[in-house]
């Protein structure tokens, strides 16, 4: 049986047997050889390939960008929005599909679309790159542009060609044999065109309210001010469209839409803040180049609040800049900007030694600022400058106007009762030198309010030491200086190292009592004087109000925050009192009645700081007033640093007549109506042109009193103020004694006159010590 | 004179063919369902396709590998014939055209691909043929051998080539009849003569291809051959697909981004459950993977060997070679148009790739591979 099977059914032979190995040998050296071959590509392409699906990913999966959300002001009116325009992107690899019969009617199209665009690029660009899926050839195209171009996209050049199915369905493998059916439909198909959607920032005030609002760079950054501070809110997650082949090789998609931002609705009063920025505008004209080349003053800052909820109403410096171009400085002299050399300050910073307090611009802007970290040029630091909000990013030694905060803190802790006097004959002997009183000559026998209201040194000094060091520094701490506010503004300084601690000397708590010797920011004073008149209660000052969804709901709502108590009711009353006869007093005998906006009742204080060096005798001059006197509804903090006047000294009127002016128009747009009788010259006034500045400085006479504090390199203080060139106008001596023109010794040898007190010799002209010096002590 | 013993059926031959079942269901998943989801909502659509097809074929597997061979050899001249006919029935209004392509023939909701039985056909025919009534067919007459060998491979391979133009089949049904025919002639020249002359004449065409411009009107299977050299070029259209396959292989690396974690799928690579699912292994599985595969199928391949050198009679070798034959074939040309080794042309990978008519046909295959290795007498 087998042996017929054997017959029937050929042997499969050695001979086959071999062959089948020899077969069996060729299949193994080939997969031998496959597998070389990925080892190879691998090898030698891996990284490249591995790039490019990691690149294809991006350019074939497209990003749906998010709108950053608003900023509205208090009343809703836009201060930023986003808008949407369009990048023109070209798919070069669809361009060049179908063996390029799209090429020539879409770039013709194009073309004829979009004039500016450079066609030639174009085509320069696609067949060169014929495997690029995106560049961006236009930015930022409107609607109205783009619209009719879409059209073309969709329909083909001509009219009656049957729109296409899917732009995507030519960028497809070559499909089994699909091919040669290139008839007049696709030569008139545009193809490898697209827009991408994207905002633009805008904001529709230009410069109004620049350092506050800050602006958006790139890919929604914000810089500075509340874009900065409120980027994450104000920007939401970009949505994708993912591109994928379906079985017919055409492109379909699917969307995860994008989430928008949230819009911020501000404290901000468009209508207040612009009146601020008209008035600082106003001032920068009027002494432009007035007294040396340059602009008005260094720096300028206005802060317009509410002391009763930490509300900021406006806030403004200068120069400001067109938040829709920031870069651009055009009609902004960069040079006056740019950082001084610093030798000069360091010498003396060196010279100050114990008293370190040195006049540095303090923390700073972000420092993720793309521009400022490439090593800032010296107009980029310049620009840096313009773009930084004065009122929250610079420190400085505040004068003055820290005087109530020194009183308060006395009365507050019971270490003085009010009813006090001291006898002032214009200097105090502190630690072994004479520290002045503006009034050299010295005002005699003061009460507080009296010292208050004449901003008089020698009764602050003697305040501060009734209290003592350790009291001193814990109010200081009460009223948080040192500490940031936290208003929610971007670029908040830091000034904690600039204050004093516990080493304080005898002459530090001197001259700390009038604000000389430590560094605050106008925001921490603007909120630790809210509080000494709004009853003690410090507020968390807030330029934010609410957080909206991009569907107007509201998701936050930051209403107004007590942080504290920091004095009593009852000290806060005595405050009120006090800071009232600073402005509402007799012009002979307070220094900041220039600042009242007819009509109204108003307290407040003023400041001369002398900056750093003191020998250059720049000054800082300042006024913080709040309407009405009796009960606070409306807080304004002016900060002129270094004005362009001959004799900065003595022009603290600059800032109590701003003051006056931005309050003037102010306070009848917020519904505070004037309680008091207008005499004649204030109707007159009133019925004047609003915008009519007058600064006052002229009005600086010979026969002012002058004051001082100049106590050599560590001199200290201050206050600038305008005795009014009235009949009764009554000079005193340093001992307090009435003293007259004709009373003044003179010395018979120079003809200069003489302090009835020391015998110095003064100046003839501003009663000023001649050689001040005389008295200077190494400190 | 005693009962031969018979031995049973390869064991690991089965086992090489079930993990690459197994392999090949998961891979289909992985590979398609992102495009399922998107297509029919439903992620696991290939692969339940894929697995009624799977299922269907191994029950056709057991069934064959119980029928014995010898009764394959009775129905060889009527399997081809049928075969070629249902090639032929692509051009009635039986055919279906699918991707630009009509290949496959439907009945209601069912439909295949009459190459792949073809394939079968060639394979029963030529084993039939190539061992005829009286012994070896083959001599030295020339003619004699040109006949048959256009009797067993190259009547069906121009058949399918002109009538469902798919030259991928085509070259895979040629390729099997002259497997077949190596292994049972017993010259070595003329295939050296023959391999040595394919070189010749595909090197004159690339050197045509890469001559001069291309016509317009040129074929695109012109194009692809020059997609073939240097795919970046044709990035947008024709080498497309390979230069995808390639950045897939480069993008895995040794030990691959991990199943399901291909992005390459996800869109670009066209045929990624199908044709082009070696990249998406390379992609997931690396290297490593890709070798495993490679390694799998090598055993198989051995395993074919084995049985056809120890088959009882000719007929049953000469079956399991042109099996063996069919299956590597396939393998090393998908690989090659994955790694831009030849240019590309359409070809499944065997067991894994997406495709109920092919693993149908090549599980019958495996049941009478199977059959085959009972029948060895020990």
């Amino acid at each position: 049986m087998r042996k017929r099977r054997q017959k029937r059914f050929q042997k499969f032979t050695i001979k086959m047997q071999k062959k089948l190995v020899v077969l069996f040998i060729f299949v193994l050296l080939a997969f031998i050889a496959l597998s070389l071959r990925l080892i190879k590509i691998y090898r030698d392409k891996g990284n490249d390939y591995k790039k490019q699906v990691l690149s294809q990913q991006q350019t074939d999966s497209k990003v749906l960008p998010f709108r950053r959300g608003d900023i509205v002001d208090r009343k809703g009116s836009k201060l930023a929005y986003s808008e949407k325009v369009y990048n023109l992107v070209v798919d070069a690899k669809q361009m060049n599909s179908d063996d390029g019969v799209h090429l020539e009617v879409t770039l013709n199209s194009l073309r004829d679309s979009f004039p500016e665009l450079d066609v030639a690029a174009i085509r320069d660009y696609v067949s060169k790159n014929p495997a690029s899926r995106y560049k961006i050839f236009a930015k930022k195209l409107t609607y109205d542009r783009v619209e009719p171009f879409e059209q073309l996209l969709k329909n083909g050049v001509s009219a009656n060609t049957a729109p296409k199915s899917s732009k995507g369905s030519k960028d497809s493998k070559d499909s089994k044999d699909s091919k040669g059916d290139k008839d007049d439909k696709a030569a008139r198909t545009l193809a490898g065109v697209w827009f991408e959607e994207d905002y633009q920032r805008r904001y529709p005030y230009n410069s109004l309210a620049c350092d506050v609002i800050g602006f958006v760079q790139g890919n929604n950054a914000g810089f500075f001010g509340l874009e900065e501070y409120y980027n994450s809110t104000l920007n939401g997650v970009d949505g994708r469209q993912y591109g994928f082949m379906n079985e017919d090789a055409v492109m379909e998609s699917s969307i995860r839409p994008a989430q928008d931002g949230n819009t911020i609705v501000t404290t901000i009063d468009t209508n207040v803040q612009s009146i601020i920025e008209k008035h600082i505008a106003m001032f920068m004209q009027a002494h432009q180049n007035e007294y040396r080349e340059g602009p008005a003053a260094d720096n300028i800052g206005v802060i317009v609040m509410n002391p009763n909820n930490g509300e900021i109403y406006g806030m403004a410096g200068y120069p400001v800049f067109d938040l829709n171009d920031p870069s651009n400085m055009d009609g902004i002299d960069l040079q006056y900007y740019m950082p001084a050399p610093v030798s000069a300050n360091a010498a003396d910073a060196a010279a100050a030694e114990e008293n370190t307090v040195e006049e540095v611009p303090v923390d700073t802007v972000s420092e993720n600022g793309a521009e400022e970290k490439q090593e800032d040029s010296p107009e980029t630091k310049a620009k840096n400058s313009i773009w930084r909000n004065f009122c929250v990013s610079d420190s400085f030694e505040p004068g003055s106007v820290m005087k109530p905060f020194t009183i308060a803190s006395a009365l507050d802790s019971g270490k003085i009762t009010g009813n006090e006097t001291y006898q002032c004959n214009g200097y105090l002997p502190v630690g072994g030198f004479n520290i002045h009183c503006h009034n050299r000559l010295g005002d005699g026998l003061l009460n507080i309010e009296q010292g208050v209201a004449k901003s008089c040194n020698v009764v602050l000094m003697n305040v501060a030491f009734a209290m003592g060091k350790d009291e001193w520094l814990r109010y200081n701490r009460i009223f948080n200086f040192g500490l940031k506010t936290n208003v929610d503004l971007a670029g908040e300084a830091n000034a904690s190292e600039l204050t004093f601690n516990e080493d304080m000397g005898l002459t530090d708590l001197a001259v700390a009592s009038f604000g000389q010797g430590f560094n605050v920011t106008m925001m921490q004073m603007a909120t630790g004087f809210s509080a000494l008149i709004n009853g003690g209660y410090y507020y968390q000052p807030h330029m934010v109000s609410e957080i909206m969804n991009a569907e107007g709901a509201v998701v936050e709502e930051r209403s107004p925050r007590v942080l504290k108590q920091v004095i009593s009711e009852d000290t806060s009353a005595k405050m009120r009192q006090y800071l009232r006869a600073v402005v509402m007093s007799d012009p002979s005998e307070c220094t900041g009645w220039s600042a009242r906006p007819a009509g109204y009742t108003e307290g407040g204080k003023t400041g001369t700081a002398e900056k750093y060096p003191r020998s250059a005798k720049n000054y800082l001059i300042s006024f913080m007033g709040y309407v009405p006197a009796e009960d606070p509804q409306v807080l304004c903090y002016v900060v002129i640093d270094r004005p362009n006047v001959p004799n900065q000294a003595e022009s603290t009127r600059l800032a109590t007549v701003l003051n006056k002016d931005i309050m003037t128009e102010v306070l009848p747009y917020l519904n505070i109506f004037p309680t008091e009788p207008l005499t004649e010259k204030e109707q007159a006034e009133l019925a004047e042109a609003a915008g009519d500045f007058s600064t006052g400085s002229d009005l600086v006479s010979g026969n002012e009193v002058q004051e001082d504090s100049e106590i050599g390199e560590a001199g200290l203080n201050e206050d600038g103020t305008i005795v009014i060139p009235a009949e009764e106008e009554v000079q005193r001596d340093s001992a307090g004694n009435p003293i007259s023109e004709n009373k003044i010794r003179y010395d018979p040898e120079t003809g200069y006159p003489l302090d009835p007190a020391t015998g110095e010799a003064l100046d003839p002209k501003t009663l000023q010590p001649l050689n001040g010096d005389s008295s200077v002590l190494p400190f | 004179m005693s009962k031969s013993r018979k031995s049973a059926m390869d064991v690991n031959l089965l086992l090489a063919v079930i993990v690459l079942l197994v392999f090949g269901l998961i891979m289909v998943y992985s590979a398609s369902s992102y495009e399922a989801s998107l297509k029919f909502d439903d992620p696991s659509y290939y692969l339940r396709s894929q697995a009624r097809a799977t299922a269907l074929g191994v029950i056709v597997m057991l069934i064959v590998s119980k029928v014995d061979y010898h009764f394959l050899r009775k129905i060889a001249v009527p399997s081809y014939i049928i075969s070629l006919f249902l090639v032929l029935l692509v051009k009635t209004p039986l055919g279906i055209t699918r991707n630009g392509a009509r290949r496959w023939l439907g009945v209601g909701a069912l439909s295949f691909q009459p190459a792949e039985a073809a394939k079968v056909g060639v394979i029963l025919f030529a084993a039939a043929l190539l061992c005829g009534k009286k012994g070896a067919k083959i001599t030295n007459d020339w003619i004699k051998n040109i006949i048959t060998m256009a009797a067993i491979g190259g009547i069906p391979a121009l058949m399918l080539y002109a009538i469902t133009s798919n030259l991928s089949s085509a070259i895979i049904v040629f390729g099997i009849a002259v497997v077949m025919f190596f292994v049972a002639s017993p010259k070595y020249w003329y295939f050296l003569l023959g391999g040595a002359g394919a070189i010749g004449l595909g090197a004159l065409v690339v050197k045509f291809v890469t001559g001069g411009e291309l016509s317009p009107g040129a074929g695109f299977r012109l194009t692809r051959i020059r997609a073939w050299l240097n795919p970046e070029a044709y990035a947008s259209g024709t080498g497309y697909q390979t230069l995808q396959s390639l950045y897939s292989i480069g993008a895995g690396g040794i030990f691959g981004k991990g199943l399901g974690q291909s992005t390459q799928k996800l869109g670009f690579v066209p045929e990624a459950q199908n044709d082009m699912i070696f990249s998406i292994v390379c992609e997931e599985l690396g290297l490593f993977g890709a070798t495993a595969i490679l390694i799998l199928f090598m055993i198989l391949i051995w395993r074919f060997m084995v049985v056809a050198n120890n088959a009882p009679d000719r007929f049953g070798a000469l079956l399991v070679v042109g099996i063996m034959g069919h299956i590597a074939i396939q393998v090393i040309l998908n690989i090659a148009v994955v790694t831009n080794s030849i240019p590309n042309t359409g070809i499944t990978l065997p067991f894994i790739s997406f495709g109920g008519t092919s693993v149908l046909f090549l599980l019958g295959e495996i049941g009478i591979a199977l059959n085959v290795s009972r029948s060895i007498q020990i």
